[in-house]
């Protein structure tokens, strides 16, 4: 299926500058210098609906705004390519294999808010990711689409790679921060939030990968063209990411709006072994579980949040039927509990007990008491931490305890999963 | 019945000293002859961090927050059947209740 980002439909290979520009390469970027202020950048990406891909999904528009109308004159723009989700490879494929289109996004972004210096933080595993970035700068600058005075203009960029350390959190945007102040990769209390005050206290903008793909065909061929893929509430396409469970994995792109089905049997090729499909976390290991009965919801933001779950960057985990769910709970758990950086002691004591919790009703130890004390706990800790890291080991419990209840007597009662 | 004396040691309380007090707590009770009644073990993380170190006794439900060397004395007393240290006692309300329900539980 031809996406926006990937017209072809499929990855192919890398593209570099001469590939780029023999499509529509910084043509986004020679026209916005030549007939676009900042502010009509702004207002061009506000009108297009176009919303943060890291999970959030916030208006990026507005995040820019917000940034743009700061008094401080000194600003920063990040590219948050820190992606570390488990599953998602959606930024790493997009920096390797269209880095100039991801940088394209990176300098129009930087005009919009008025940042004279932008920061390509890259997961530090993604050695593939970072050369592809550092060549691409090189290619450009070579051609003065970034450094000083861009076409003869006064506006002038500064970009810099800086590699990010490959633990969960060092994604989170006010920890790329911290990373790039030199300090650890630690979340920071908010607010204030980055975009008024971030990077050595300056206005910044911190957008995800896929985020800023998106941006330069948005200025080329404009809102009402970019409105017409996916839905009014989430328009165009989003990447998301297949892992082996299915028989194609790999990234899709596919329009807001298609059907969850659609992603899993068309483009995935089905459960590998032709196995039923027991349950589905559309968005990564903090999204709630969805029935099979699920399979032709939207994959858009409001359908999947009206259905108790959350499309987060697109990452979509299949459990198969015959799969246990506290045995996949016991997973996310020691994720979440390996992941927590510690600082706030909420989240520490959360992510601990609840990996505790579940490993006992695994062992069989307990009896149902110990399912009430799943919801006590998350209740206790909600919105207590810095980030948001403190919030995701909820949804997947809680609608597994919902939706799955026979699991957990099955551990509670013989001591291991169903069926075995 | 056999109760447990929990001593913290996830980060923040071990680098307040909670393994150091969790060893001299052990040799106390082994001194004291108190092992029959009381079995010393180490907790991942009441949630508390920031009184640290932390010492639940339990199905007891005694919490003793900021635990200095000095303090053990005290402590071993009361493990020996002597008075609760109330200048311990310095948790809020609704954490302990949490806490405890999870400790009667068995999660620990």
């Amino acid at each position: 299926m031809a996406g926006i980002l990937f017209p072809s439909g499929t990855v192919g290979s890398r593209k570099g500058l001469k590939e780029y520009r023999s499509g529509e390469g910084y043509a986004a970027l020679a026209k916005t210098l030549k007939d676009l202020t900042p502010q009509q950048v702004v207002q061009k990406i506000s009108e297009s609906g176009l919303r943060g891909r890291g999970g959030a999904g916030f208006p990026t528009g507005k995040k820019w705004a917000i940034t743009a109308e700061c008094a401080d004159q000194t600003r920063y723009l990040i590219l948050n390519g820190g992606e570390d989700e488990p599953g998602s490879k959606k930024d790493r494929l997009l920096m390797e294999f269209l880095p100039h289109l991801v940088l394209e996004g990176v300098i129009l972004a930087s005009y919009a808010v008025g940042a004279a210096k932008a920061y390509l933080y890259i997961n530090a595993q993604y050695q593939n990711a970072i050369q592809s970035m550092t060549d691409a700068l090189a290619e450009a600058k070579a051609d003065h689409y970034w450094g000083e005075r861009i076409f003869g203009t006064d506006f002038s960029l500064e970009i810099s790679v800086i590699p990010a350390p490959s633990n969960y959190v060092a994604g989170e945007d006010s920890a790329a921060l911290e990373v790039i102040e030199n300090k650890k990769p630690l979340p920071r209390q908010k607010p204030p939030f980055p975009a008024t005050a971030g990077l050595f206290g300056k206005p910044t903008v911190v957008n995800n990968v896929e985020t800023l793909a998106n941006v330069p065909v948005i200025i080329l061929k404009g809102s009402a063209w970019y409105k017409t893929f996916g839905t009014a509430e989430s328009p165009g396409t989003m990447i998301f990411s297949l892992n082996e469970e299915v028989n194609r994995p790999g990234i899709y792109e596919l329009p807001f709006g298609t059907p969850l089905r659609f992603l899993i049997e068309e483009c995935g090729g089905g459960v590998k072994g032709a196995k039923e499909i027991k349950a589905v976390q559309p968005g990564g290991p903090s999204s709630a579980f969805l029935t099979p009965d699920k399979l032709d919801i939207p994959l858009d933001h409001n359908s999947l949040r009206a259905a108790g779950s959350s499309i987060g960057c697109g990452a979509v985990h299949l459990v198969a039927k015959g799969s246990c769910i506290v045995e996949e709970l016991v997973r996310i758990a020691d994720f979440f509990a390996a992941e927590s950086c510690g600082q706030c002691p909420a989240c520490r004591m959360e992510t601990n007990m609840l990996a505790a919790i579940l490993k006992k009703v695994q062992r069989g130890e307990g009896g149902p008491p110990l399912l009430d004390q799943f919801n006590k706990v998350i209740s206790f800790n909600k919105g207590k931490g810095f980030c948001a890291l403190i919030n995701m080991p909820g949804p997947p419990i809680e609608s597994a305890l919902r939706l799955f209840h026979s699991d957990f007597d099955s551990h509670l009662d013989h001591g291991h999963c169903p069926g075995n | 019945m056999k109760q447990v004396c929990l001593v913290c040691v996830n980060v923040d309380c071990k680098s307040r000293g909670s393994e150091e007090i969790k060893k001299e707590l052990e040799k106390r009770v082994a001194e004291k002859g108190l092992s029959d009644n009381w079995e010393v073990r180490p907790y991942i993380c009441f949630g508390a961090c920031q009184d640290g170190p932390n010492i639940v006794l339990h199905p007891e439900k005694s919490w003793y927050a900021g635990v200095k060397m000095e303090d053990l004395d005290d402590i071993t007393d009361h493990l020996a059947g002597g008075p609760d240290v109330k200048r311990l006692d310095k948790i809020d309300t609704s954490l302990k209740e949490l806490i405890y329900q999870l400790l009667d539980t068995g999660v620990y």
